[in-house]
């Protein structure tokens, strides 16, 4: 958990001082906090072994709701 | 747009390590049995139809991306809706490689290192490579694609001695059936995934060359997909190939007197490299362009991290990674990979016999 935490913050650390340094528009923020958010939720379940269910079973299960799949 | 061009040599290689991308360690086809070089034959061929397809639209619409095209085909809401469907299909595109890699990595070569820290080693080194542009990602693949083929080569021959060469016979046992839907799915995987190129193709100096680089480029990976499943059966035989888990890397271990098994390993990193960082490029290149941020290297950090941790998230194992790609993955693909690129060749070829109809009116 505290390694996940560790790699997260250099990374978001590392990015976040470039873009303030270059004034970057507020909608690369806000992409770049969606998308380090929600790695870092799911990181963080995954580390602390509560794994949330995945993307393919969410595509699976949609592909049998419309009777594509059995 | 991005000013960088790449040669139609660095396309055709970059196209063909996309293709070899993971199916140098999965051994597509393989629902077909001994009829595998069948199906591989039959959806090389259709593949190389489709990846004309992609060709076409990239040939009517000059200089535009995927998402340019969408929104002018589309129109600017359905076009960014289905261009941010189209970023998810590449993201997961590359995380699904990502996984591969690792689960190939963490079985064969490193069992002791965990699987996220074999990838996110990967990825530091993809995203270094992506930032550069590109140009640079063009002649990396000209440099190590070719390895590829000579790695191949260099296998097969050195296990002349072990062949059987009646191994898969007999023809067409179980029918057609198996063979069609083997083919279908090797339409799907790999061919089918080019649809990323869709990003890449603008940057081609030489645009009246792109539908000869596609069909080249397809058809090599059909051959190379042929003599590998020649290899692989002549040496293991059908029913070990039919229980193993990687096929290649088996045949890899049984050359006599010698260890040949990190070249597998190669192959997949070069391979594997390039899906993934034409992945990623095409997905932070289409997110740029929907969000109006000039540069996509802002972005590919963010990606990056997302595809890694993605890449733990979507199977809880190797057996839930195979079972998807074989059931799911075929149906979950055929929207991105052929219905949405047929509308968008149907409306391009519509939109260029307007103009000239209506000169014939006037």
């Amino acid at each position: 958990m505290i390694i996940v935490l560790a790699v997260f913050a250099i990374l978001i650390l590392y990015d976040l001082q470039r873009f303030i340094r270059k004034k970057e528009r507020a909608r690369v923020f806000a992409l770049y906090i969606f998308f380090m958010a929600v790695s870092l939720t799911v990181s963080l379940l995954l580390a602390a072994g509560r794994r949330p269910s995945g993307p393919s079973q969410w595509i699976e299960a949609v592909l049998k709701m419309i009777g594509v799949l059995k | 747009m991005e000013k960088a061009r790449i040669s139609s040599i660095q396309l055709f290689l970059l196209l063909s390590g996309f293709l070899f991308g993971s199916t140098v360690i999965l051994a597509p086809a393989q629902g077909a049995k001994n009829d595998a070089w069948l199906a591989i034959l039959l959806g090389g061929t259709g593949g190389a139809l489709l990846m004309g397809i992609y060709a076409a639209i990239a040939s009517l619409n000059p200089s535009k991306t995927l998402v340019d095209i969408l929104k002018e085909k589309m129109g600017k809401v359905i076009g960014n809706m289905f261009a941010v469907l189209y970023i998810w299909y590449f993201i997961h595109l590359a995380s699904l490689v990502f996984r591969n890699f690792g689960e190939f990595i963490c079985t064969v070569t490193f069992p002791e290192t965990p699987m996220v820290v074999v990838i996110g080693l990967f990825a530091v080194i993809l995203v270094y490579a992506i930032n550069s542009g590109i140009e640079v990602i063009g002649r990396l693949s000209e440099l190590l694609v070719p390895v590829i083929p000579l790695v191949v080569l260099i296998i097969s021959l050195s296990l002349i001695t072990v062949h059987d060469f009646t191994a898969f016979l007999p023809i067409l046992e179980n029918g057609m059936t198996p063979v069609l839907n083997a083919a279908f799915s090797f339409i799907t995987f790999p061919f089918g995934e080019t649809v990323a190129f869709l990003m890449l193709f603008p940057h081609l100096n030489k645009k009246e060359k792109l539908k000869k680089v596609v069909f080249v480029s397809a058809a090599v990976s059909t051959l190379l997909g042929i003599i590998l499943f020649f290899r692989d059966i002549f040496v293991l035989g059908s029913d070990l190939m039919a229980r193993s888990t990687f096929i290649p890397h088996l045949t890899s271990l049984l050359i006599p007197g010698l260890n040949v098994e990190p070249l597998v390993d190669i192959n997949l990193l070069i391979g594997g490299g390039v899906k993934i960082s034409v992945c990623i490029y095409a997905a932070a290149k289409a997110l740029s362009q929907i969000a109006g941020i000039g540069d996509y290297r802002k972005l590919t950090g963010a990606i990056s991290t997302f595809c890694v941790v993605l890449s733990i998230w979507v199977y809880e194992n190797v057996l839930e990674m195979f079972n998807w790609a074989e059931k799911v993955w075929l149906y979950y693909s055929i929207p991105f990979q052929i219905v949405v690129p047929l509308l968008l060749l149907l409306l391009s070829l519509r939109k260029k016999s307007k103009p000239s109809n209506a000169r014939t009116e006037s």
